[in-house]
């Protein structure tokens, strides 16, 4: 499963600032469901109020906002708190992000975005606070060890290349994330942009071929039209099937 | 105020006409002028020349009193003409005011000007010095014309000239107008043909034939540029359609797929199997419209941001790397050649974006096992990166169209395999060129299939 809650005991604590009633609707539902609290403000005025009042450990903020803007609600709070701020802006233009990060945004979000995005967005915002980077990851029978790059299953060392070391790692950190192909592919070969090819679908059925085939139980799943995710499930994955 | 043509016109016959008629009437009244001048003199001449025969000849004071009379006789009742004789010997004078004359600053023996205080009238003069001779000491004798009616003549004539010369003025603009207005009439028909063109009538051209030389350039620059109009115009249509249809069969599957699971009662599954469906089809909707978004920004002139200097072969190697699994299922193999050295300045991630659209156009139209080649050059101030694969000869007549959005050189192929773009690929690789000031080129021949873009060697600047 997804987990908001990765690191912190108690629930992550979110506000969600956006007029649009749909969106907010669907990411309130979206992250509540993955055990946030969040709070809604439709409007800059009580966005402001919200954030002025509340402790929060993520402000989602709408650029375009009636009331006030996303702008002037960010300088205002960042008068008087650090609450990390990821801003969303409705169009892919140099300028907006210049002022959102100049203003104090920790991280934006180009409208329209996807909803593992947001969430990925929020678990590094999350993962910043973090003392140290294991070096060992162990999934199920699965053993990673991030210094030697080297992994094994059940015992058994299976025998990676650099790149698919690479993949699983990232999928491992981040277990029981989905990671979507343009995620995967950023994070793994830094190729920052939707590359409508099916490199990554290929990488991943090579390596599910070394690291799940021959083994048990599944750790590698494909969540359809969405990613991938390294779990150890329970249930069998109901909602996901393999490549094929 | 909007700037007319007839006016410019207008105004500028009235200037040159005014210039024309004042320089005439300058150099006319400077004729007259010393015409009267001369005429006056010569009737001073005969005034002085009579007097002095019959001064110089005789002397004595019978012949004075004689004289005088016929001064009298010759000074008319308008005393436009007077005489004067000056003397120590009162008996030898003569003229009226006197007095005043001796005041009078002679001036220089001969020609000159004088002004009576008394009267204030001023007389152009002739003088002489006359030598003693028997009774008679020596004198000076001194002719005036009055110059008012020279001065009036010259008023007069001066007046004339100024009122004609703004009644001509008046005429040529009048004149002017009406010659501007003919002579402007073929553009009023050009703009008359221009106002009918719509865009239904897009092939239509402005008509030649009757045009003057100085407006056919005019008109056939216009006419190159309904041209280029039209075949953008025809693009755009073509592309609206394309788009359409492309965006149709997702949102096809989404609705139909929709209604069939709402149909009846369902399992959560099978919901969450349409979901997941849906969301395919979603997907695929918001990459078409993030591509045509990236397309729209390069067409409104967008130049690359966030350059950076980098090593070509590098970057292309970069890419290969992120493609090897796919080449490693296939067999295919990439060659980097040319300059390996090559330095560019560029936005990686277009770069790549754009290198790797190559790369899978290369590795979808090659067969299984394919000896793919990168070929990095430097001609005319661009670094030039191309993709090679072996496949089927590309038609001449389609190659230069490859970069067109959702061009397909044969659409059934496609649309029957896997596909993984959507026909923005390549169009996408020419506005990553476009947007750091370089161009594209496909060519087709020996079996080799070679599409290329380039990066300027100076980039656009960053904005």
């Amino acid at each position: 499963m997804m987990a908001c809650i990765e690191i912190a005991p108690d629930a992550m604590k979110l506000l969600i600032v956006e007029d649009e009633v749909k969106t907010a609707e669907y990411l309130h539902k979206g992250l509540a469901e993955q055990g946030c609290a969040v709070d809604v403000a439709h409007d800059g005025i009580e966005g402001r109020h919200l954030a002025l009042t509340h402790d929060y450990d993520v402000i989602v903020l709408d650029a375009m906002l009636p009331g006030i803007d996303g702008f002037t609600l960010l300088r205002e709070l960042r008068a008087v708190r650090q609450t990390p701020v990821i801003m969303l802006t409705a169009r892919d233009s140099i300028e907006d992000r210049v002022r959102g990060l100049h203003e104090g945004a920790d991280d934006y979000l180009v409208k329209p975005f996807s909803f593992l995005e947001l969430l990925a967005r929020l678990q590094a915002l999350q993962r910043r606070g973090r003392t140290q980077e294991p070096t060992q990851i162990r999934i199920a029978n699965l053993q990673i060890d991030l210094l030697a790059r080297k992994a094994w299953r059940g015992g058994e060392r299976i025998d990676l290349s650099a790149k698919e070391f690479a993949l699983l790692a990232v999928l491992a950190r981040r277990q029981g994330e989905i990671l979507s192909k343009t995620a995967i592919a950023e994070l793994v070969w830094d190729m920052n942009f939707d590359s409508n090819t099916n490199v990554v679908e290929v990488a991943i059925k090579r390596l599910r071929a070394k690291v799940d085939n021959a083994f048990t139980p599944k750790l590698l799943h494909t969540v359809r039209g969405m990613g991938y995710v390294l779990e150890a499930r329970d249930d069998g994955g109901a909602r996901t099937e393999p490549m094929s | 105020m909007k700037r007319s043509i007839t006016t410019r016109l207008v105004l500028m016959f009235a200037l040159g006409a005014l210039a024309t008629l004042t320089l005439i009437g300058a150099a006319l009244y400077g004729v007259l002028e010393r015409e009267l001048v001369r005429h006056q003199n010569d009737e001073l001449n005969t005034h002085l020349q009579n007097m002095r025969y019959s001064m110089e000849h005789f002397g004595d004071l019978e012949h004075w009193a004689r004289q005088q009379v016929k001064m009298d006789t010759l000074t008319p009742a308008d005393a436009s003409v007077r005489f004067w004789v000056l003397s120590d010997d009162p008996r030898f004078l003569y003229g009226k005011g006197l007095d005043e004359m001796e005041r009078v600053n002679q001036g220089a023996a001969g020609r000159g000007m004088l002004t009576l205080p008394s009267s204030g009238r001023t007389y152009r003069t002739l003088s002489m010095r006359l030598a003693p001779f028997q009774e008679r000491p020596a004198v000076r004798l001194i002719v005036g014309v009055d110059t008012a009616p020279f001065e009036h003549t010259l008023r007069t004539f001066l007046a004339a000239l100024a009122l004609l010369t703004l009644a001509a003025v008046a005429l040529v603009m009048a004149l002017g107008w009406w010659i501007a207005r003919i002579g402007l009439r073929p553009l009023q028909r050009l703009s008359e043909q221009a106002r009918a063109l719509r865009p239904k009538t897009l092939s239509q051209r402005l008509h030649l034939e009757r045009l003057p030389v100085e407006l056919e350039d005019l008109t056939a620059a216009f006419n190159g540029a309904l041209g280029r109009l039209e075949e953008a115009y025809r693009q755009l249509e073509g592309f609206n359609a394309d788009v359409a249809h492309e965006l149709r069969t997702p949102l096809a599957n989404l609705i139909g797929g929709t209604q069939v699971a709402l149909s009846r009662p369902r399992s959560a599954a099978e919901f969450q199997d349409t979901l997941q469906s849906n969301l395919e089809e979603l997907e695929r909707l918001r990459s078409i419209v993030n591509d045509m978004l990236f397309l729209a920004r390069a067409d409104q002139g967008e130049a690359a941001t966030g350059l950076t200097a980098a090593d070509v072969a590098h970057e292309v190697e970069m890419t290969i790397e992120f493609f090897e699994p796919l080449l490693d299922e296939t067999g295919t193999s990439v060659a980097i050649q040319g300059e390996l050295r090559a330095q560019a300045t560029m936005n990686i991630a277009l770069f790549r974006r754009a290198l790797s659209n190559l790369l899978q156009n290369a590795i979808e139209h090659s067969a299984a096992g394919a000896q793919l080649a990168v070929t990095i050059s430097r001609r005319a101030g661009a670094t030039w990166i191309a993709v090679a694969n072996p496949g089927e000869a590309i038609a001449a007549a389609h190659l230069p169209r490859l970069f067109d959005r959702f061009y397909r050189v044969d659409s059934a192929r496609h649309d029957a395999g896997e596909v993984h773009g959507h026909g923005l690929g390549l169009a996408i690789v020419k506005a990553v060129a476009a947007m750091h000031g370089g161009a594209t080129l496909a060519t087709s021949e020996d079996g080799l299939t070679t599409i290329a873009f380039s990066i300027a060697e100076r980039a656009p600047a960053a904005g």
